[in-house]
């Protein structure tokens, strides 16, 4: 597939390089050049500096024929953006925003956009390396993954 | 009505203290520590000094219950998401209203479903507008797709709607319609020889391209 990863911090590195090394094809955007150097020399994509809402930026990465959006900057209302422009403005059939708020993350999910909620992921395996049954605290509702 | 509004810079502040003059019950939602605390000083225990897009502290305001909510931070991105998520935590109850500050974003905000849009640069044109026209004519509502705009014009001494009436004005052949006359706190509702007085108030329906045209005939004369 043809992926437009948004955000080249580690998690944006790691998905950008994982998907290079299963032989699809990448663009990653960031805003801070330097941040490229967290791809690993498995990364065959691209790399363009720029903004992830900015709609000029994403139609120069391609958005127009991506089949998915992943968005991993460390704001999750930029994320939540990018996916919502992915979706609406340019049909992109997969559009994902990490968020960390976890009731952001639901809320969005209920409106039908895919997140994936990084702080209960991690809340739920830490329970679970504790032999626990995962819970989710008042006010971070059940996601809809 | 009980409102919410995101920021507490300068247009949050000002909307605050406004909306609870006319004794609304307003919580208003700041991050910045310092900008919190200046405005607590101010309005006490109406501020809620965390990030309003943190959905644990929309709800904590009391989104719930929210009538209103006023997104006026200085950040785009995080007014669209206070909104949308407002509107998501309310089940669409509460009402959302929000600022641009980048006007090259409006189109964005169209786009993701964001109508009730307060475009900071269009304001401060308006303003102006309205103190280097040639009238003092004050945007009231513009009709888009009519080709109008409904204005509010002062009528100047001298001017040459001062003392005619409608009909000696030929207003509708120039493609205008007096609605209601303001004079002296009273309403009057016009016929075509109601004749107009300096300092009277008209809201005016107008076609869009006749607007400065007819702003000229309630304008005082120019002196060459």
């Amino acid at each position: 597939m043809y992926a437009i990863v948004i955000g080249c911090g580690r998690a944006g590195a790691e998905i950008a390089t994982r998907m290079c090394e299963q032989g699809h094809s990448v663009v990653v955007i960031d805003r801070d050049r330097a941040a490229f150097h967290r791809l690993s020399d498995s990364f065959s994509g691209t790399t363009i500096v720029g903004h992830a809402i900015d709609e000029d930026c994403l139609i120069s990465a391609g958005i127009e024929r991506a089949d998915a959006v992943i968005a991993t900057t460390y704001g999750d209302n930029s994320n939540l953006i990018a996916v919502q422009l992915a979706r609406k403005r340019f049909n992109v059939q997969r559009a994902i925003a990490r968020v960390k708020d976890s009731v952001r993350a639901s809320a969005f999910e209920r409106l039908g956009f895919e997140t994936i909620p990084s702080t209960t992921i991690v809340g739920d395996a830490f329970e679970q390396a504790l032999g626990w049954e995962p819970h989710h605290p008042n006010g971070s509702p059940e996601n809809g993954s | 009505m009980f409102v919410i509004i995101a920021g507490g810079g300068k247009v949050g502040g000002q909307l605050a203290r406004d909306l609870m003059a006319e004794r609304h019950e307003v919580v208003v939602m700041e991050s910045n520590p310092g900008k919190a605390r200046a405005l607590q000083d101010e309005i006490g225990d109406a501020v809620v000094p965390h990030d309003a897009s943190e959905g644990r502290w929309l709800i904590d305001a009391g989104i719930g219950r929210a009538d209103l909510l006023i997104a006026v931070t200085g950040d785009d991105e995080d007014n669209i998401i206070i909104c949308q998520l407002g509107e998501a935590l309310s089940e669409g109850r509460a009402r959302t209203i929000t600022r641009i500050n980048n006007p090259k974003n409006t189109d964005t905000f169209r786009t993701l479903g964001i109508e009730a849009i307060v475009n900071a640069t269009d304001l401060v044109m308006t303003m102006i507008e309205r103190d280097v026209s040639v009238a003092p004519v004050v945007h009231l509502m513009r009709l888009h797709s009519a080709g109008l705009e409904l204005v509010e014009m002062t009528v100047a001494e001298g001017s040459a709607a001062d003392g005619s009436t409608p009909e000696d004005l030929r207003l509708p052949e120039q493609g205008g319609r007096i609605s209601v006359i303001l004079r002296d706190g009273e309403a009057v509702l016009p016929s075509p020889t109601t004749r107009l007085h300096a300092g009277d108030s008209i809201v005016l329906v107008a076609q869009t391209e006749f607007e400065e045209a007819l702003g000229r005939q309630f304008a005082a004369p120019t002196i060459v």
